[in-house]
């Protein structure tokens, strides 16, 4: 779908400033810029948990600004995944209970699915995802890469027409960071939308686009060729460039 | 399929909640449960003694009105009152042979030391009834006799015993229910013989009459007794109306009911306090769990609604609780009054009146809990997912510790204070009896006033008295400004020698004052310094009203003057106190055993009741009268006060230990930065005992002001006027604020155990 999400002159002040920018269905795209410029507060605007001060977003041509609280918990629950950084999930449920509670919650509105829909479903994902084995654990019980992984299959349960995530690799090393990557591109193929935050050039280039943002502005876009084409390396090199003359 | 998926987001979230916080679902809980148990035990003991007393009541046909009188009975005149009168259903004269205590043994027991007035009398001819312990009219052969109910535990008697009145022996062949006279607060006990003995025993006392009425429905006995004392109609005893039996008989065993309702009032409060204390604790821990619930997109009501059910489960699991145990300790506890008034009709509806109480109680508890998760919900999304530490709230929490321990300094205070003042020889002089030893009742047709002289010739000479006095009551008419005209009994005499407590103006010193008692007061709407006319046998008086006192005695209206008017005229009867010299019985009792001191005193008394007194021991009349109330309350508040060290032991303890759990953290840091565990406690004790010494100062001012207020409210209702706690100060102000200071250190020394099992690298892994 073209224009799946779009952005028109949004503000959010003191912190935002007139952003305008969309998003076709299929694209991954990645936020970029020095702390404090705004990207978290974006984030949360576009995905309808804070009311902008200014501008309007659309998604999937509907516009969710301006709409009640209750009303845009529901497009939440069911329109848009949302992955954070500190990976949190309920303590007193295990991971696969974690992972079904959002579509629990959208079943007792929609009753779209049955149960053994739901546990398929869930398997399914858990195992694109590689934490199959996880389900009975507590969230104490998994490694902090498992744990991000797990969160995303939570936000993919109610197959949201977008997902956004901030700066998702941010608590993890290197190589964790690497598996969480894997899975969003992963996600990605499968035609899933993507809006992340990250301060990481080497996550950036995974993605086909990346927007730099500057005191509550965007000042710069860098589009790259679709996710797994050319090799990994000539893509860093383009973005790390591209980023030094953002003036990371 | 398991977890969520087969029992669903609410039940698994709620299950495994109280499964991970079993500390505090248990304490939540067992607030829950106490409360409730404590409320529905007020309601069942209360319903079911007023259910009782009304039953016996009924099926004994109480008398709405009764007149006691002594001496020569006009007949013809009570005739024709009654036929005159449309509102009289029907009306009788029972005879009540009163017996001379010393003459009297119950199996093994003598009577002698009786304060009450013991006698003989037959089964009620039209109502008034004595009723056996099934509620049936027992047959009663000659040579038998039914013993008040009263007596049965207090002098250990069993059917076939024998009971002596001088010389004729009476087979005790069952004990009665006398619905007018089973308090021990009602001076006279009946035993019920057959009219053939009553007639032969006849000789061996005194033989009084009970004038008793049955009202149409809806008559006011109080109205109706006014018109009856109106008439001049024979009358030279005490009156008594239906309502006032039915207090009597509810004030001995309502105090215990009234003490426990107290209790499940604070006790009440304690709880909603700790639980939402408990729930505040448990959403501050997790702030970001509901914040990400939310960033989800589950909506504020139904993470509301996730909270909210595991309250309704607690709640519900404490009310049955409750409920439980208060079904079973209501019968051990109803035991004594169940004995005196029988069982209720209808237990089973008693017991479900319980619950709506339980209900109510679960209910406030749900209520609160629901505006406590509601505060917590003013935050956007985004607060509720990043939450911000508020410094100010800590600080909020330790008044907890300070409400609590002052509830539980109060619920102390009260009963103790209630029962240290009650007990204490001052207290009489609130019942309108002056602060003497010894009290003669002169009682009798004419000739009375001879015979009191006399007694009070002898007093005066009597090397062991050292101070007396004669009081005569005469009746009289009072004629307000506005020309109404009421009946009024002034009881006349030196009353500056034994006085009793005013609570406005002073005792009367001219023959142109009166003091009348607070009821009295009251009902003619008249306060110091109004001027009333009295008048009696045509001569008129205009008084000064001088003073008001406090009376319970007779109804508790009665007026005093100065001896001088009307000096001719007839007493009703005539009282007389003295006390003893101090050392009046040193003699006797460093002569002998111990017992001879009190055998020199019985002989002393009896010396007088040859003369035509009936003698009574102040001391040992209150300890009768209200001795069996006095050691319920006694008891209440032994066990008001071993419930308030418990709770705050608990509720310190519970306090201490969730505090330390939510500073975690904090604690951690500062032993990485070099502070001793001892220290972190010394901190930790200093904090806590400070709030608990405050909230220790608050109880005891609340506990002194306003529960005398309270208290003396209540009395007042009773006809005592004003009111004073008299404060044992040393165990008010030092020994149990001492005890609950030294309950609350130790309760926080064992909440903050844990500080030393605390690691300083904690603060270094983060959360979790
Ligand atoms: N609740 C708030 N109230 C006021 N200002 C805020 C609030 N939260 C953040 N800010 C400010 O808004 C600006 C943008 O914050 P934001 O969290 O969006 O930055 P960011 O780009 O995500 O930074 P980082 O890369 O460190 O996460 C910052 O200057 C911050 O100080
Ligand atoms: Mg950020």
């Amino acid at each position: 779908m073209k224009n799946l999400l779009r952005v028109e002159e949004l503000c959010r002040e003191p912190i935002l400033d007139h952003i305008s920018f969309t998003m076709d269905s299929g694209e991954m795209a990645a936020i970029m810029g020095p702390s404090g410029s705004g990207k978290s507060t974006l984030l949360y605007q576009v995905a309808g948990m804070d009311q902008p001060t200014g501008g309007k977003v659309y998604l999937g041509g509907k516009e969710i600004t301006g709409l009640s609280e209750d009303e845009r918990a529901a497009i939440r629950l069911q329109q848009i995944g949302f992955v954070f950084q500190q990976m949190n999930m309920m303590g007193n449920l295990n991971i696969l209970d974690n992972i079904l509670l959002p579509a629990l919650e959208e079943n007792r509105v929609s009753h779209s699915r049955s149960k053994k829909e739901l546990q398929k479903e869930a398997e399914e994902l858990m195992q694109k995802l590689s934490v199959a084995e996880l389900g009975e654990r507590s969230i104490t019980q998994v490694s902090g890469g498992q744990l991000q992984r797990a969160c995303i299959c939570r936000s993919m349960i109610n197959r949201p027409e977008i997902l956004f995530a901030d700066e998702p690799t941010g608590a993890l090393n290197k190589s964790a960071a690497a598996e969480v990557m894997d899975a969003f591109v992963k996600l990605n193929h499968e035609g899933t939308t993507i809006l992340m935050v990250t301060h990481d050039s080497k996550v950036a280039s995974r993605c086909s686009r990346i927007l730099y943002l500057l005191d509550g502005r965007i000042c710069g876009e860098l589009l790259l060729q679709k996710p797994g084409t050319g090799t990994q390396k000539q893509r860093e090199e383009t973005v790390n460039e591209w980023l030094g003359k953002m003036g990371w | 399929m398991t977890g969520i998926l087969k029992y669903g987001v609410r039940r698994t979230l709620m299950w495994n909640d109280i499964r991970r916080s079993r500390l505090l679902s248990a304490a939540a809980t067992i607030f829950m449960a106490v409360s409730a148990m404590l409320m529905a035990l007020t309601v069942l003991l209360g319903t079911n003694l007023l259910r009782s007393i009304d039953t016996l009541m009924e099926q004994a046909q109480t008398p709405d009105f009764l007149q006691m009188h002594t001496g020569d009975l006009d007949a013809e005149a009570l005739e024709e009152f009654a036929g005159a009168r449309a509102e009289i259903r029907d009306w009788q004269v029972s005879g009540f042979l009163n017996l001379e205590n010393a003459g009297i043994m119950l199996g093994n027991h003598s009577l002698a030391d009786s304060t009450q007035d013991n006698g003989l009398c037959v089964q009620g001819q039209k109502f008034d009834y004595l009723l056996d312990l099934n509620g049936a009219l027992p047959e009663v052969q000659p040579g038998e006799v039914y013993v008040p109910v009263c007596y049965r535990a207090m002098y250990e008697l069993e059917k076939g015993d024998v009971m002596q009145v001088g010389s004729r022996e009476f087979m005790i062949a069952g004990f009665i229910r006398d619905a007018q006279m089973n308090s021990m607060m009602a001076s006279s006990k009946r035993f019920l013989v057959h009219p053939e003995d009553y007639e032969t025993m006849r000789e061996q006392g005194q033989e009084e009459y009970l004038i008793e009425f049955l009202l149409e429905d809806g008559v006011k006995s109080s109205g109706f007794a006014a018109s009856y004392t109106a008439q001049g109609l024979p009358a030279n005893g005490p009156a008594i109306t239906k309502p006032l039996m039915r207090m009597m008989n509810a004030l001995s065993d309502g105090t215990m009911i009234a003490v426990i309702f107290l209790v499940s009032i604070v006790i009440l409060l304690i709880s909603l306090l700790c639980i939402r204390f408990i729930l505040r604790l448990q959403l501050e821990k997790e702030k970001q769990e509901t914040g990400m619930l939310r960033a989800l997109g589950i909506g504020k009501k139904r993470v509301r609604q996730l909270y909210f059910t595991k309250y309704i489960v607690l709640s519900v699991c404490g009310a049955a609780a409750g409920l439980l145990t208060a079904w079973l300790l209501w019968r051990p506890l109803a035991v004594q009054m169940q004995e005196l008034y029988g069982a209720p009709q209808g237990t089973w509806r008693i017991g479900m009146l319980s619950l709506p109480a339980v209900f109510a109680v679960e209910g406030i508890f749900l209520l609160s809990i629901r505006r406590t998760l509601k505060k917590s919900e003013g935050l956007t999304v985004l607060e509720a997912l990043f939450p911000v530490q508020e410094k100010r709230e800590r600080r909020r929490q330790y008044l907890l510790i300070g409400f609590v321990t002052a509830a539980c300094m109060f619920l102390i205070l009260v009963p103790g204070n209630l029962y240290s003042t009650l007990s204490s020889a001052g207290f009489v002089t609130y019942m309108g009896i002056g602060d003497a030893e010894i009290r003669m009742d002169v009682r009798g047709d004419g000739k009375s006033d001879a015979e009191a002289a006399w007694i009070a010739a002898a007093l005066a000479e009597d090397p062991k008295t050292e101070r007396c006095v004669l009081l005569r009551t005469k009746a009289c008419q009072a004629v307000l400004l506005d020309g109404t005209v009421c009946d009024l009994k002034v009881e006349m005499g030196d009353h500056t020698v034994f006085p009793v407590s005013y609570q406005e103006g002073r005792a009367p010193g001219q023959e142109t004052e009166v003091a009348l008692s607070a009821l009295c007061a009251k009902e003619l709407g008249v306060t110091v310094g109004d001027v009333l006319t009295l008048q009696n046998s045509g001569r008129e008086i205009t008084c000064t009203v001088c003073g008001i006192y406090s009376d319970i005695t007779n109804g508790g209206k009665t007026a005093k003057a100065v001896s001088g008017m009307w000096e001719e005229a007839p007493a009703v009867w005539s009282v007389l106190y003295a006390a003893w010299k101090e050392d009046a019985w040193k003699q006797e009792g460093a002569q002998r055993d111990a017992g001879s001191e009190e055998t020199a005193k019985w002989r002393w008394m009896e010396d007088y009741r040859q003369l035509g007194a009936d003698v009574t021991e102040i001391e040992a009349y209150v300890k009768e009268t209200y001795g069996q109330t006095l050691s319920q309350i006694r008891l209440a508040s032994d066990v008001a006060a071993g419930t308030a060290v418990l709770i705050i032991f608990v509720v310190t303890a519970l306090f201490m230990r969730l505090l330390l759990e939510q500073n975690r953290y904090t604690v951690s840091l500062q032993k990485a930065l070099g502070f001793s565990s001892c220290g972190i406690r010394r901190a930790y004790l200093k904090k806590g005992c400070f709030f608990a010494a405050t909230g220790i100062a608050a109880g005891v001012a609340a506990g002194n002001l306003l529960g005398e207020r309270l208290c003396g409210a209540v009395l007042q209702s009773l006809g005592a006027g004003s009111f004073h706690f008299l404060i044992q100060w040393e165990r008010a102000l030092l020994l149990h604020p001492a005890l609950l200071l030294l309950t609350a250190a130790l309760a926080v020394r064992v909440g903050i155990a844990k500080i030393g099992r605390i690691r300083a690298y904690e603060c270094c892994m983060g959360k979790e």
